[in-house]
């Protein structure tokens, strides 16, 4: 429960922070699509941050051998 | 201390390529990081280490995460582009087709007829007969056979600059005719 709620609020915070982002790309479509896209966007972002297994981080110590 | 300093600026003379890693200099730009890596430089310890290499992986996990995101965005709205394009070529609404079958038919049967018998309205009727006879015909290519100007132009044998003129000049005096019909 706890780790789902960090999901949300992350995802919120780079929906956030990404906003303008998605507002810039928007422009690829047309006029009458921008408000699906968005929205897709959104869903997309909350989705792969749920799924999405970031791994196989370097360890500091290895970047100083 | 004094020795602790020199320390820590040895380590990091020592490394001076990898601190241009941007990933490395972007974790060492927060003081709180800065300051956990100075201590394990200083005390080498197992915990200190640890704790260095924790807060390094939580960094380029949102470093990562970051830049995954900001890809997303970008290729997502393309494809989000590329389907809707395709979707719609596939599957046109009626409205949006130009050309359907009946409406070429209709206009197969128009070729056949005249500018002027395809006139309903009696104004412009009378205004058309005013017309010079080149004028009139190249409207009719125009607006009745679908010519494209530079056809027109083979056909009659001159330049598309002076068919566009002809045109131009025929729907001005068309305009003013009508113009003076109404008031």
């Amino acid at each position: 429960m706890e780790r789902e709620n960090n999901y949300n609020e992350e995802s919120l915070l780079f929906i956030e922070n990404f906003s303008p982002k998605i507002k810039q790309c928007l422009h690829q479509t047309s006029y009458q699509e921008r408000e699906d896209l968005e929205q897709e966007i959104k869903l997309k972002i909350i989705e792969k941050l749920a799924t999405q297994e970031f791994i196989n981080t370097p360890s500091f110590w290895d970047f100083f051998t | 201390m004094n020795n602790g300093n020199h320390k820590i600026e040895e380590f990091f003379c020592r490394n001076m390529e990898q601190i241009k890693n941007p990933i490395i200099k972007s974790f060492l730009a927060n003081a709180k990081n800065l300051y956990l890596v100075e201590k394990a430089i200083l005390y080498p310890t197992d915990c200190n280490m640890k704790m260095v290499d924790e807060t390094f992986q939580s960094h380029y996990i949102k470093v990562q995460k970051i830049k995954y995101v900001s890809n997303l965005i970008y290729f997502y709205s393309l494809d989000f582009d590329k389907k809707r394009r395709r979707l719609h070529d596939r599957f046109l609404l009626i409205v949006d087709d130009g050309l359907t079958r009946t409406g070429i038919a209709r206009n197969d049967e128009r070729i056949e007829e005249g500018l002027l018998d395809t006139v309903e309205d009696e104004q412009l009727f009378q205004s058309l007969q005013n017309l010079t006879d080149k004028q009139l015909q190249i409207l009719e290519m125009i607006y009745v056979k679908d010519c494209s100007i530079k056809t027109i132009a083979e056909t009659l044998q001159t330049t598309p600059q002076n068919i566009s003129n002809l045109h131009r000049k025929a729907l001005k005096k068309l305009h003013q005719m009508l113009k003076k019909e109404e008031d």
